[in-house]
């Protein structure tokens, strides 16, 4: 077992919460309050771990299972997703439109486990995350495809350790859009605002918040546990496109890329802070941009030439 | 060769002997069983005969059987090649499911209707796909493919008391016939140029590229009707809730087939298309796929839905088979391999979770006797063999990892990638519409499954009084089993199907594909299975932390949190209208989809009213005034038809004066 995947394994695994974390110290900071500590989101795991489950009685083991499969979706994806500079355990030809499957499958067997209660909060919830989630889809996937091009590699790692190095100074502008647009399908997909406030659990506009009302103790600890995780890979995809300097020294990149994705989360915070929820319905506007930001891209990459 | 004449053989007898014992029940039922056992296992053993061979040269076909014959230019000649082998493949294994499951279902008509004749019709329609499929003479196909139609038609016209039924079944025949006409000019020509109507003839020549741009315009209207492309496909949503659970899943998973292995069998004739048509082609499958889909959503019928999923999942089909003609008018193999064998794949995948699908959904409506789904819930606790098979066929169908839909769609997405990796500017801007298509389609078809399954087998019941529901038993749940089984084994371990859909895209290319390409279609696939695998360990993992942590306490049950409210009903769940509603309301204006309400007034509660629907553009906008054109047409010329014998005879001599006018100048 070599010292890199060792670390990417121990990252993926315990790192993510973290970023909650700071997230939580900034939303704090501007508030003017001290906020919890910075390991609170781990407090908060092992407290839900110790806590028992209360079940409903209209519920199968769809809504028991459901948690656990969501989580090992979203941590099997991050067995294929480049972090720092660490190759993953596993690439192939391709493994990008797994590693979309894979929140997909997540996201499926949560809004299942939310039909499963037969409550119509967790209905609604459910309804809204299926629209949004497929809307974004398509973002994802035209971003990776322009990603897939200018990389010439269809695998997570070859793309993000160096295949994107020369095309920051070939075509810039194309990746400045794949940010913001690939930032918007973060927002939307790990649930935080303008879209979604990840904070309260009972208002009628929630989307993701809302599917998981009925999840408690552990099964609620895993949810928790991999959503954090979600916004750890996105992030981590995200930090890759635009830092793409490497010193090709372990230690050092490990420790560049905690501080670009902690970066990250705290400007993750300072959106959170300074804007309001949208209106649900101005939602999709939202989505259609992020869509209309990754179009533009493409338009470029093909006017320009892509090589 | 000889087990694919066995098995037809055994087909045709069991056919005129189930019919001629129609009078008694019990052996035209076994009869039914057991030859429909041996037929499939015969015909199987033959498919996988020619699937298996290692490919070492050109032609592929196995040994033909041609009897010469006397109706002019056909020809009894049949062979199976690499492509028929495997549509044969899933025609066995499909009929062999539904007709078990057939027999089951049938049972509780014993004695009232004439099941003998039923079961005789069955064999017979398996009988005429298979012909279909390895015809190898224009007429010989087309006499095969109009006696599929005809067969069909009285097989999904079963309930034929009901006056839906009789209609829809028209409506399926009407439609089905219009492409003939296509199909039987196609032919014609193709014949007249190679001169000859026999395939492999056809297959030597040599044919211009602007006549195989015709042909191919002629093939797609006369097969693409069958298949169900929008706008042809109404015939589609009529047909499907009709028919017998059984037959609709033969008609999802095979006939609507016939047409895309209709379109595959051009190809392999032709080869060579303008690039135009290989585009034409990759639009209409992302018209096909999401307006499937999307019309999908709008339905609150259970086999309604599904119908619209087979055109949804013909869509994805056609989205591989036009970017492997893409690839191959620009010379790109590995675009154009792969391209097809996500086509072929995706078509034996489609046959078995759609069948699976429309099975576990006969027996929903078996236990119900409704397919509204707004009636429905809970039923996941009452029935849970149908409930579990279901959930499978529903993460199939969404293409989700662990499951057969997964591969064959990862292997569409990668023919698109591989598309936008080698092709010019022209075929970058096709291919990247496809993958936003694909992935559009993937979105909703989630989202779509997630209402059917949620709907249909969790919350609770939306009715208020008690159910006793029957779950199926054993010969009606063993075949649904099997299909699962196939969807989970394909997905799990691919390696084998994926390397029968490269066999038969083999046939389709016309060339030995490189052994390179088969390595790098499966190798990915299984490294994804390794990431899965990893996925597994974790979920065993975690499912034991929970254990762990939660081994002191005991489980607690109670109602369902509802945010404090204490009078809840069933009714207030969110049902299948309301699921799909905001989707809806975003692509309101090219589904006509409309909200109907009936505000409550006063200050007291009263009756209200709420309902909303989607319309069929297609139907409502082209075929229905078309249709009513043509009938105001019609009756101007009903001053022909006096109805007099003499007035006919008169109108012979007429026509015969003229021919003869025409003959002597």
């Amino acid at each position: 077992m070599n010292v890199s995947l060792l670390l990417h394994l121990t990252i993926l695994f315990v790192f993510p919460p973290l970023l909650l974390g700071f997230i939580g110290k900034t939303k704090a900071f501007f508030a003017g309050r001290i906020g919890p500590p910075l390991l609170q989101p781990y407090f908060d795991f092992f407290k839900l771990m110790r806590k028992a489950s209360v079940y409903s009685v209209t519920t199968n083991w769809i809504f028991r299972a459901a948690p656990m499969v969501s989580t090992a979706a979203i941590l099997a994806a991050g067995f294929m997703t480049p972090i720092a500079a660490f190759k993953p355990p596993v690439q192939f030809w391709g493994d990008i439109i797994l590693f979309v499957y894979l929140f997909a499958l997540a996201r499926f067997v949560i809004i299942l486990a939310a039909l499963d209660t037969g409550s119509s909060f967790e209905g609604m919830g459910a309804s809204r995350e299926a629209t949004f989630g497929c809307l974004s889809e398509i973002t994802m996937f035209l971003n990776l495809t322009i990603l897939a091009l200018l990389s010439g590699s269809l695998s997570l790692s070859e793309i993000f350790l160096g295949g994107l190095s020369s095309s920051w100074l070939l075509v810039g502008p194309v990746l400045i859009l794949v940010v913001v647009s690939f930032f918007l399908v973060l927002l939307v997909e790990n649930s935080r605002i303008p879209i979604d406030d990840p904070d309260t659990h009972l208002e009628l506009t929630m989307i993701h918040e809302v599917m998981v009302l009925d999840h408690s103790g552990a099964d609620l600890g895993f949810i928790l546990y991999g959503k954090a995780v979600k916004l750890f890979l996105f992030g981590s995809i995200l930090v890759s496109i635009i830092f793409t300097f490497k010193t090709q020294d372990l230690l050092t990149d490990t420790a560049l890329f905690i501080f670009e994705i902690i970066g990250l989360a705290i400007f993750i915070g300072v959106i959170e802070s300074t804007m309001a929820r949208l209106r649900l319905n101005k939602v999709p506007y939202l989505l259609f941009s992020a869509f209309i930001f990754s179009v533009i891209g493409f338009t470029v990459i093909l006017v320009r030439g892509h090589s | 060769m000889i087990f694919l004449l066995i098995s037809l053989s055994i087909l045709i007898t069991s056919s005129v002997l189930i019919f001629l014992f129609c009078q008694s029940k019990k052996i035209s039922a076994y009869l039914f069983l057991w030859s429909l056992v041996a037929a499939c296992g015969f015909g199987l053993w033959s498919a996988l005969s020619v699937l298996c061979q290692k490919a070492v040269s050109l032609p592929l076909t196995s040994a033909d059987f041609r009897v010469p014959g006397t109706i002019p230019l056909g020809e009894f000649y049949i062979g199976i090649d690499l492509l028929s082998a495997f549509f044969l493949l899933l025609l066995f294994i499909l009929s062999l499911a539904a007709g078990i499951y057939g027999y089951g279902y049938l049972r509780d008509y014993t004695g009232k209707r004439n099941t003998g004749a039923h079961f005789a019709l069955y064999h017979l329609l398996i009988l005429v796909i298979a012909l279909v499929l390895v015809a190898k003479n224009a007429v010989l196909f087309l006499a095969a493919w109009e006696l599929m139609t005809v067969v069909s038609y009285f097989l999904i016209t079963f309930y034929n008391e009901s006056e839906q039924v009789r209609k829809a079944g028209f409506i399926y025949l009407i439609a089905t016939h219009a492409g003939v006409f296509c199909l039987v000019l196609m032919f014609l020509v193709m014949g007249a140029h190679a001169g000859s109507m026999n395939f492999d003839q056809m297959t030597a020549a040599q044919f211009p590229l602007g006549l195989a741009a015709v042909l191919f315009m002629l093939a797609f209207f006369g097969f693409g009707i069958k298949a169900g492309f929008i706008p042809f496909h109404i015939w589609l949503p009529h047909a499907h809730p009709a028919a017998p659970s059984y037959i609709s899943a033969l008609l999802s998973g095979v006939v609507i087939k016939i047409g895309i292995y209709g379109l595959m069998r051009v190809i392999t004739i032709i080869k060579d298309f303008p690039l135009w048509c290989g585009v034409f082609l990759l639009i209409m499958a992302a018209v096909s796929g999401v307006g499937g889909v999307l019309y999908a959503l709008g339905q609150h019928e259970i086999k309604k839905l599904l119908a619209y999923h087979s055109i949804e999942n013909i869509g994805i089909i056609t989205l591989g088979l036009g970017v492997g003609m893409i690839g191959h008018a620009y010379h790109q193999d590995t675009v154009a391999f792969i391209g097809y064998t996500a086509a072929l794949l995706h078509t034996f995948n489609h046959a078995v979770f759609k069948g699976l699908l429309f099975l576990s959904g006969g027996s929903v409506i078996h236990a119900t006797y409704t397919g509204d789904m707004e009636h429905m819930g809970g039923l996941f606790k009452l029935l849970p063999w149908t409930g579990h098979l279901f959930l499978i066929g529903s993460l199939s169908i969404c293409g989700l990892p662990l499951f057969n839909g997964f591969i064959s769609e990862w292997l569409v997405y990668r023919s698109l990638l591989e598309g936008v990796f080698h092709l010019d500017i022209f075929g970058i801007i096709f291919s990247s519409l496809g993958i936003v298509a694909l992935a559009l389609i993937g979105g909703l078809a989630a989202l779509c499954f997630a209402k059917a399954f949620g709907v249909i087998f969790l919350g609770n019941n939306r009715t208020s009084e008690e159910h006793h529901y029957q779950e199926g038993d054993l010969i009606m749940r063993g075949p649904m089993v099997l299909l699962a089984a196939i969807c989970l084994w394909a997905g799990l371990f691919p390696a084998n199907m994926v390397y029968y859909a490269f066999q038969g895209t083999q046939a389709i290319t016309g060339m030995p594909a490189p052994f390179v390409l088969e390595e790098a279609i499966i190798n990915p696939l299984l490294s994804a299975t390794k990431v899965l695998l990893f996925g597994g360990i974790i979920f065993a993992v975690l499912v034991l932390l929970r254990k762990f942590f939660t081994l002191n306490y005991p489980i607690k049950l109670t109602e369902t949190w509802a945010c404090g409210y204490a009078k809840v009903s069933s009714r207030m769940q969110y049902t299948a209208s309301s699921f799909a509603k905001p989707i809806l309301k975003i692509f309101r204006s090219i589904l006509f989809f409309k909200v109907e309400t009936v505000s409550p007034k006063g200050y007291f509660p009263t009756k209200t009213k709420l309902s909303s629907s989607v319309k069929d553009a297609s139907e409502y906008l082209f075929f229905r005034p078309l249709f009513a054109d043509i009938k105001r047409f019609s009756r101007k010329l009903k001053w022909i038809q006096s109805g007099h014998t003499q007035t006919y005879i008169l109108y012979i001599l007429f026509l015969l004066v003229i021919l003869l006018v025409w003959k002597l100048y």
